[in-house]
């Protein structure tokens, strides 16, 4: 294509400028003259339209140049976000998970402590606290066991099995808790 | 490749101008004809400068290039006209 244009481009060019090179004397020279302008100017014109079309297809391949390399770096740059998106998700994930861990284990702590509270307070409120407290201070003091039914918990006589029976179920209960 | 295909079209204008005087030195009344085409083009291309503003906005292309346009036809008459005349 390229030689076409060359040659169309170059044949216009002699053909315009060869009329001067002929004698014009001779009786054919305005008939020559006419016959190689036209068709100096015939192949102007096709050689300008064949350079035309190769501009445009020129132009036309470099927009799809141009419209590729965009893509690609529009394609590297959202790549490259993505990525950067995933590891800042990721070093995220790693520094709120030992967070959350100590979050769960406080709140874990705090249940099992208010629970814990909950029961003391339960215990001392209990209405038989202070007898089992006074059972213990005279065990302490070395009490017999007759004794402390009969004085502590005042059940004496007839009553003195039901006493010893509360007395133990007092010391299970009591003792049992304290030991949680 | 613009550049080759512009130079193309100047060199056909060119030639043109020379194909008119080669048909206005045939006969004096292609000569008066001719020079009656050439005095009509000379108007309208004074005038194309005197109206350089408005004639572009109702061609649609920028000023500058009407008056690239207009240089280039003022200097194809030229080179054809001198062209001819040399031969």
């Amino acid at each position: 294509m390229h030689l076409k244009l060359f040659v169309l481009s170059a044949s216009s060019v002699m053909l315009w400028l060869a009329p001067a090179a002929l004698d014009k004397t001779a009786a054919i020279h305005k008939a020559l003259q006419g016959v190689s302008l036209t068709a100096a100017i015939a192949c102007a014109v096709t050689a300008g339209n064949i350079a035309r079309l190769q501009a445009e297809q020129n132009e036309i391949e470099e927009i799809k140049t141009r419209a590729i390399t965009a893509d690609v770096v529009d394609e590297i740059a959202t790549s490259a976000y993505i990525s950067q998106q995933q590891r800042q998700q990721e070093a995220e994930l790693i520094l709120a998970s030992p967070g959350d861990d100590v979050e769960a284990t406080r709140e874990a702590l705090e249940a099992i402590y208010s629970q814990s509270l909950q029961d003391d307070t339960s215990t001392s409120e209990h209405p038989d606290y202070p007898i089992y407290l006074e059972i213990c201070k005279s065990r302490e003091a070395g009490k017999s066991t007759t004794w402390i039914v009969e004085n502590v918990l005042k059940m004496g006589g007839r009553k003195f099995a039901d006493g010893k029976v509360k007395l133990q179920t007092l010391l299970n209960k009591f003792d049992g808790e304290r030991e949680k | 490749m613009r550049a080759v295909y512009l130079a193309n079209y100047f060199v056909a204008g060119c030639i043109a101008f020379s194909l008119l005087g080669w048909i206005a030195s045939l006969h004096p009344i292609a000569f008066r004809a001719v020079l009656c085409l050439v005095a009509a083009t000379a108007i309208i291309w004074c005038l194309s400068w005197l109206l350089d503003f408005s004639l572009s906005s109702a061609l649609k292309i920028s000023v500058s290039d009407l008056q690239a346009y207009l240089i280039a036809a003022g200097a194809m008459f030229l080179v054809g006209l001198g062209v001819f005349l040399c031969t």
